[in-house]
């Protein structure tokens, strides 16, 4: 099976409320390893805030677009407006 | 410990994100337009200037020496600097205003266009040395392993010390060193000039105190040097 169609399958089958907890789980280890480095600035809590803490808070964000991009897919697009009716020619 | 308004930014919005998220786990609302909005603010937005600000905080502490001295192999470093009898140039500068708390930084700053991406990096190899090393060995087994990773630049005590003012090339051997000085073929910080900048962790400790020479230097003056 190709990445692509591999991808496409996850897409179609995911839950999205299991992808939502698992963002916010890791948005909350994020969180925590960032809001850390605010109050003790040794050199351990700043460079995990700003390795392994943004690295977390990214993969968090980037599973709530996943969520989005599922969304997407299965959203149905209408236009907004009815289609013109063919204007009548003037009888002259 | 002292924390910023930026830094009371910052945690606001960790806080919010947080009560956000954890509301979500607790309730599982069902994934609509408006809770998405919210889960928006809660993993993407807030998050993110929590980030950026912890990022601007985090620079800027690296610049002190809390930070430096965070390592234990620079305990002594620290100390030495802060030490008010002490007469290394280390502590000399960290007495001054312009250098203080920041000294560690200011002397080893990198001073070109790219000064400040070029000593971050060079920090990180600080890290991956006290890691890979350093971090096992205690004060007495580390102190005579360290060494700077490449040899100190005049430019940067030229940084103030412009070598053009007229108490500053008054002095015999500035005069007759002029040109190596400014081209760091003999460098300020080494014995037998003003002694090594942390004269502990040499072997042959020597500070302007001990070298004879220096005890006819006129004393500091801000201008003319």
């Amino acid at each position: 099976m190709s990445p692509k169609v591999r991808i496409e399958k996850f897409l179609d089958n995911a839950s999205r409320s299991r992808l939502m907890v698992y963002a916010c789980v890791l948005g909350l280890i994020g969180l925590a390893l960032m809001t850390w480095s605010l109050f003790d600035q040794g050199w351990i809590p700043v460079m995990a805030a700003m390795s392994v803490g943004q690295g977390i808070g990214t993969l968090s964000f980037a599973l709530f677009l996943v969520i989005v991009i599922i969304d997407l897919r299965k959203a149905e697009f209408r236009p907004s407006l009815p289609p013109r009716e063919p204007q009548k020619p003037e009888n002259d | 410990m002292h924390v910023s308004p930026l830094s009371w930014i910052a945690l606001t919005c960790a806080v919010v994100a947080a009560v956000i998220m954890i509301y979500y786990l607790i309730y599982r609302p069902p994934l609509n337009g408006r809770v998405k909005a919210l889960m928006m603010l809660a993993v993407g937005v807030l998050p993110i200037m929590t980030a950026m600000i912890g990022n601007l905080e985090g620079l800027a502490a690296t610049e002190h020496q809390a930070f430096c001295g965070s390592c234990h192999t620079m305990d002594m470093h620290i100390a030495d600097a802060n030490d008010p009898d002490s007469l290394s140039l280390a502590a000399i500068h960290s007495r001054t205003i312009k250098f203080g708390d920041k000294s560690c930084y200011v002397c080893h700053k990198d001073y070109g266009m790219f000064g400040y991406a070029m000593t971050k990096l060079g920090g990180m190899g600080h890290v991956y040395m006290f890691l890979s090393e350093y971090a096992w060995y205690d004060m007495e087994e580390a102190l005579p392993k360290i060494h700077i990773a490449r040899p100190f630049k005049n430019d940067n005590c030229m940084q103030c010390h412009s070598t053009t003012g007229r108490i500053w090339n008054g002095v015999a051997d500035h005069n007759g060193l002029l040109e190596d000085l400014r081209t760091g073929t003999t460098s300020c910080a080494s014995a037998g000039c003003h002694g090594y900048a942390h004269p502990f962790s040499k072997p042959d400790e020597e500070t302007p105190s001990d070298a004879e020479a220096h005890t006819a230097l006129p004393a500091p003056s801000p201008e003319g040097t």
